[in-house]
């Protein structure tokens, strides 16, 4: 905080040296969490950047808890795990760049650990999608709202016009 | 009786019978046997059934397949069509797995031609009977209350007053000695049991072979043992072309019920681009469905569902 103040108040103009020190342009590269990723040893380094964005988006924007990685070695995939809250069960989430391919498969590999599944999409923008994978027959929510039989009133309304 | 619909589709030269119709006893389903066989008519590689009583049957198997005709009094119009029901591949697959597996009707046919013959006449000789009775006694009616308004009227209009008893006596005389002669009968010809293959002989000239297995393609496998799967535990399921799916998987019949899910067959090693399984999970949100992703593990092997549903997380 201090370092900003000085900086502000010193100059004409910020020095690029300055901010790139606060803000490195490869300050992935050098987060703990991608460091440990990069130790599991998974080749596909696509992968590896896209498990590292949805692990940002999970703990800090999010919040969950408890969030981990670890390498899955059918898939040769980095998974993550964690909870949405304190207490909350466990879930096991599957981030894959969006230009590659899934096979159902995997899908019943990551299922087969036991923990409810979100699959993540990651673009190349960063955008993220999550989808829920289920083992199973899932019944869909029913339509919300009061569903209320109008009768004929319908028929008789476009009657009338005539 | 059942008027034959006017179809749409030419029919091609070669339309075979694939199955022996029903052998109904008295036309109108009047002997019911346990498995009643289900008449599919195959035009080029379609595969459809004109009957109604086939296609409540068929329906009532779980296959639901899709109308296709035009209705006669309402040609101009596809809100609504009749006959045929057009069957799907694995929809016709099935049902003849089911038939080949439950009936030996088929390998008895030389005998029970003369039974069923013989069972045939007799119905139709109690039904003439039946017939006749019925007919006389209206016949009888018509005449005492033609009797009663021939009197009725001599009396308003002649004024010669009649003694009431001349006319019961008239009409007991009437009841003694009414005769309904046999050749005033009314006799119904029923024209809905006429038409191809209604003989023996057609039907073994007609019949054709199946459409051999090897020239199946490994998808249309894959669709079949997803769809025989679900059929099993007890889901109606018509195609989903609307939805890009290759099924909609309903609880119960698809006219009480909506579909609860869109089903995609893929085999297990299939490579699916992630933005088609995004595409077609958000499809599914939108339309209030789940997804069903069916892998079959193999010959014998269970059929893997996964559902896909839309997360929620914005």
């Amino acid at each position: 905080m201090n370092e900003v103040t000085e900086m502000t108040e010193s100059t004409d103009t910020l020095c690029v040296d300055d901010v790139d020190d606060l803000f490195p342009h490869n300050w992935i590269l050098h987060h703990p969490m991608y460091l440990r990723m990069q130790s599991l040893d998974v080749e596909d380094g696509a992968q590896v950047h896209a498990a590292f964005l949805v692990y940002m988006d999970l703990t800090e924007v999010r919040h969950w808890k408890d969030v981990s990685s670890l390498k899955c070695p059918e898939l040769q995939v980095v998974l993550l795990e964690g909870r949405e809250k304190e207490g909350a069960p466990m879930q096991s989430i599957l981030p894959l760049p969006v230009h590659q391919y899934l096979n159902h498969k995997s899908v019943r590999t990551v299922l087969g650990r036991g923990f409810p599944v979100l699959l993540c999409v990651v673009a190349s923008d960063s955008t993220l999608v999550y989808q829920r994978m289920t083992d199973g027959f899932v019944t869909p929510d029913p339509p919300a709202g009061q569903i209320q039989d109008h009768g004929r009133r319908q028929h008789r309304k476009r009657h009338q016009q005539h | 009786m059942d008027a034959t619909p006017t179809a749409e589709l030419t029919s091609t030269p070669g339309q075979h019978v694939v199955e022996p119709l029903q052998d109904g006893g008295g036309g109108d389903g009047t002997s019911r046997r346990p498995h009643p066989l289900i008449g599919i008519h195959l035009c080029g590689s379609t595969a459809l059934v004109w009957r109604t009583a086939d296609v409540k049957a068929a329906r009532e198997a779980g296959v639901v397949g899709s109308l296709v005709g035009a209705l006669p009094r309402q040609p101009r119009q596809n809100g609504r069509l009749g006959r045929p029901l057009q069957l799907g591949q694995e929809e016709l697959r099935l049902l003849l797995e089911k038939q080949a597996s439950g009936d030996d009707l088929e390998s008895s046919a030389p005998n029970s031609d003369g039974e069923v013959q013989q069972a045939q006449t007799e119905c139709y000789e109690e039904e003439q009977r039946s017939s006749f009775e019925a007919q006389s006694i209206l016949a009888l009616e018509e005449r005492k209350s033609a009797l009663l308004r021939a009197m009725g009227g001599a009396k308003q209009g002649g004024g010669t007053s009649q003694p009431d008893g001349g006319v019961s006596g008239r009409l007991e005389v009437l009841d003694q000695s009414f005769v309904f002669p046999r050749s005033a009968v009314a006799v119904q010809l029923r024209t809905a049991r006429a038409g191809l293959s209604h003989c023996s002989d057609e039907r073994t000239l007609l019949s054709a072979a199946q459409p051999g297995s090897s020239q199946r393609a490994p998808r249309s496998e894959s669709r079949f043992q997803v769809f025989r799967d679900l059929r099993q535990r007890g889901y109606y399921i018509t195609s989903a072309g609307k939805f890009g799916g290759d099924f909609l998987v309903y609880p119960g019949d698809p006219l009480r019920f909506h579909a609860h899910f869109i089903a995609v067959c893929v085999a297990l090693d299939e490579q699916l681009p992630l933005v088609d399984v995004l595409a077609v999970a958000r499809l599914g949100s939108n339309v209030k469905k789940t997804v069903l992703l069916c892998s079959p593990g193999g010959p014998a092997a269970p059929v893997h569902y996964t559902s896909l549903q839309w997360s929620g997380m914005v």
